[in-house]
């Protein structure tokens, strides 16, 4: 039993990993198949309005409703809900750090894995990301042990929230993790290897198993003797710290935003972290570990006395690639308010958004009311007259709401979570 | 360090357990590089009017019959049922009740049995199969069924014998699933002979998840409200916010004790008389003995003229003749009173009780007891922490689940 045995048995591994091709296809299917759903669920709503106009009125329709009718709404492509899902997940960051004391890290980190996770399988056509994320962030504190009461938490969400729209999609988001809240992080395996290297550096290092010839005393010199840092520093504790620190920010940040997760295990994101922090010191912990160096693109057949290739340096072979195209994938990231262009792109996107959101999952905390107390289903307290379903009544609602955001406040998401902080 | 050099890019979706089994078998069909979520979503979907994951949700449900209702409680209802298309294959279902009272969703112990149900797959924890949710919105949790009642019942029931043979059985077994829960970084926090379920062979699983929490960073602070109070470790008992995998073991040697005695060994009526009975039973705890002791927040000092000296071997020996030497020595190392000085999981099972005679006896042979149906409707339905002994009504007690 060695821990990559463990590893596998996780619900992360069983379903929650993927190859780039399996998830790109996931994510068109899930697409592909929203988009014919909000479009049926537009012409639906549409031709309910229509129909009571048209017998309110008992006129003919004017020219311009048919011709929305005919036109085919333009859905969102896999690649824009894609951004739209990231935007959410740079947000549930910052809605936790408005916490007092913050939310840590971990929570976020796990809330922002149920958002991807969720808009594997759900288009935010249907359900918007703006209404999942904070049920997300509440469903982190409950399974991470940082429970703080759902007053507490929908009080710390700036502006006016309430509790009930908090917890309406608590259901819906559970469905979509299938039930598994677990979510295995990089940060314990980076804490472990930086405390590793501080060993070493005072001299205390363990050798590997399978290199007992080596003495702490040759670590620490072979810890010394490795190339410069990128930036330089005052001492090895310095180095390391400073080493410990990006990679940490790393993680926060690039590897929750991309699909590090669903592409690598917890222990190659911090490495591929680590190795844009500091590659040598990053390398000279591989080398300890497994030995190496890998310095050629093709393996070398290193051979022992009876004709075999040593294993270890295949696997450090392997894990070399691997790591190499985690590293790009975590570089490649800029948060995307940071970046002008991304931003422009994205209010484009929200805009597109507003034209093709499933009309019927709009009012989840109405659609929770609704199936856990069927006797109400059919409300008169809004006034609204009986005979008109609750979805047009929702959609209708909805479109009132949302006009009003936008007249209020010109930003398409409504006015902002998280206000700018002046520092 | 956990370094996982292997399998890296494209874990292919190998069948680990019968849960991935039947998802895999129900959702995916052909398609098997795409994982179960792109498989599932390759389905045609059969009902226009449902999202894809409350049709999934859909065909989990119906994949189960329910057949009758074995046990009703405050918290859950639980029913044997079965698969749809192979009646043979007998499932526990354990719906969770929705308690009006807490506003807050889903409640926390069916989120921590879950969760952790969800991670552990083995011989010796209750194995969880699948997990749908109702039209009314309650979660059901469909589980392995364990007709053969549980180490409570078989204690309790004077017209069963068993000897050391057996004990060290069941012991195994317990040790075995513990020490999974460990090396998953998951603390139990309410292991007790009724929260250990007996399978038709015989089998011991670790059940009832609801209390249960993976391991804190350092420094982090966790609740010392867990553990029924008659298994739990004088560490929690001190109000110790900081603890490890020993309150785990304390636990089990607890029912160890209770295994060999056939009655509790220390059954406190308040938690005050929970520590007195622990200092009589085992000694004193003082800085000498368990350094640190004094800062717990609710440790009472003893005055000289009544501490108990720390006991040595003998007396485990003396109390417990049946275990043999070596045997009451593997009882001591579970009941040492500073944590630190705990056995482990792991060491527990290095320990050599195990290898020498009498080995532990077979599954097939293991003395069991019939009507074991009813009492896992009872196990599975009671709410964490609570014994359920008439006899100490006042023991049943309030969980603080704030955590914090």
């Amino acid at each position: 039993m060695i821990e990559d045995d463990i590893y596998r048995a996780s619900s992360q591994y069983r379903l929650w990993s993927y190859t780039e091709p399996s998830l790109q296809f996931l994510r068109a299917t899930t697409n592909a198949v929203a988009s014919e759903r909000v479009r049926a669920a537009l012409h639906r709503s549409r031709e309910t309005h229509q129909s009571t106009a048209s017998s309110a009125a008992g006129t003919p329709l004017p020219e311009s409703n048919t011709d929305t009718k005919n036109k085919d709404v333009e859905c969102l492509t896999p690649e824009e809900e894609l951004v739209l899902v990231r935007y959410y997940c740079e947000k549930t960051l910052e809605l936790g750090e408005t916490y007092k004391p913050p939310i840590p890290t971990m929570v976020r980190a796990t809330a922002i894995q149920y958002l991807r996770r969720f808009y594997l399988t759900n288009s935010p056509m249907t359900y918007h990301p703006k209404s999942i994320m904070a049920c997300a962030l509440f469903v982190a504190t409950k399974t991470d042990n940082y429970y703080i009461s759902l007053r507490q938490f929908a009080d710390g969400i700036p502006g006016d929230t309430k509790t009930e729209d908090v917890i309406a999609p608590e259901f819906l988001l559970m469905q979509g993790l299938r039930f598994t809240f677990d979510v295995r992080h990089p940060f314990r395996g980076l804490e472990g290897g930086v405390m590793e290297l501080q060993a070493i550096a005072e001299g205390q290092g363990q050798p590997a198993p399978h290199l007992p010839y080596e003495t702490a005393e040759d670590l620490q010199q072979g810890l010394l003797s490795i190339a410069p840092p990128p930036v330089p520093s005052s001492s090895m504790s310095d180095r390391i710290a400073r080493a410990h620190g990006t990679t940490r920010e790393l993680l926060k940040s690039a590897a929750q935003m991309t699909d590090a997760y669903f592409l690598y295990t917890p222990s190659q994101i911090w490495f591929s972290a680590f190795l844009l922090a500091d590659r040598p010191l990053a390398e000279f912990l591989l080398d300890v570990k497994l030995g190496g160096p890998v310095t050629a693109t093709i393996p070398a057949p290193e051979t022992d006395e009876n004709g075999l290739v040593n294993p270890l340096y295949e696997i450090r072979f392997k894990l070399h690639h691997v790591l190499t195209e985690c590293s790009a994938l975590l570089q490649s990231y800029t948060p995307l308010s940071s970046d002008p262009a991304q931003m422009k792109s994205l209010k484009r996107i929200a805009k597109k958004l507003y034209h093709c959101q499933n009309p019927e999952k709009v009012n989840l905390a109405a659609t929770k009311r609704e199936s856990t107390q069927p006797s109400s289903a059919v409300q008169s307290d809004t006034g609204i007259v009986n005979s008109e379903s609750e979805t047009e009544r929702l959609a209708k609602k909805r479109k009132l709401e949302q006009g009003q955001a936008v007249r209020q406040d010109d930003d398409v998401f409504g006015p902002e979570l998280v206000t700018q902080r002046t520092k | 360090m956990a370094l996982s050099p292997f399998g890296s890019r494209s874990p292919s979706m190998t069948v680990h357990s019968p849960n991935t089994a039947i998802r895999l078998r129900a959702t995916a069909a052909q398609n098997s590089i795409t994982g179960p979520a792109a498989a599932a979503v390759a389905k045609p979907v059969q009902n226009g009017d449902r999202e894809l994951t409350e049709q999934l949700n859909i065909d989990i449900r119906e994949r189960y019959v329910k057949d009758k209702k074995v046990g009703e409680g405050t918290y859950a209802v639980v029913y044997v049922g079965h698969l749809r298309h192979d009646p043979s294959s007998l499932v526990a279902i354990k719906k969770i009740k929705v308690n009006a009272e807490y506003k807050d969703g889903l409640a926390m112990d069916a989120v921590r049995e879950v969760k952790y149900l969800q991670e552990l797959k083995h011989p010796n924890v209750i194995a969880l199969h699948d997990v749908f949710s109702s039209k009314d919105q309650n979660l059901s949790l469909v589980l392995e069924f364990l007709p053969g009642g549980d180490l409570e019942m078989l204690i309790k029931d004077s017209d069963i014998h068993y000897g050391v043979a057996d004990i060290k059985a069941w012991m195994g077994m317990l040790a075995r699933g513990v020490w999974w829960c460990h090396e998953n970084f998951v603390l139990h926090r309410d292991i007790k002979p009724n929260n250990l379920l007996i399978a038709s062979d015989g089998e011991v699983k670790l059940a009832d998840f609801g209390l249960a929490r993976s391991f804190a960073d350092p420094l982090f602070n966790m609740t010392h409200q867990v553990i029924t109070r008659w298994y739990r470790p004088p560490e929690l008992l001190y109000g110790a916010r900081q603890y490890s995998g020993a309150v785990d073991v304390w636990s089990m040697g607890m029912v160890f004790a209770e295994l060999l005695l056939r009655v509790p060994f220390v059954a406190g009526n308040t938690d005050l008389d929970q520590t007195s009975k622990i200092c009589e039973a085992f000694g004193t705890p003082t800085e000498e003995n368990w350094p640190g002791v004094s800062k717990l927040p609710y440790y009472i000092p003893t005055d000289k003229a009544h501490l108990v000296p720390l006991q040595g071997r003998d007396f485990f020996m003396r109390q417990f003749p049946t275990a043999g030497p070596v045997g009451a020595d593997l009882l001591m190392s579970m009941c040492a009173l500073d944590p630190r000085k705990r056995s482990t999981a792991v060491q527990c099972l290095r320990h050599n009780w195990w290898t020498i005679e009498p080995r532990p006896t077979k599954n097939e042979d293991l003395p069991r007891k019939s009507g074991g149906t009813k009492k896992m409707g009872d196990d599975l339905t009671r709410r964490v922490g609570e014994l359920d002994e008439g006899m100490f009504n006042s023991a049943a007690r309030q969980l603080d689940f704030g955590m914090k």
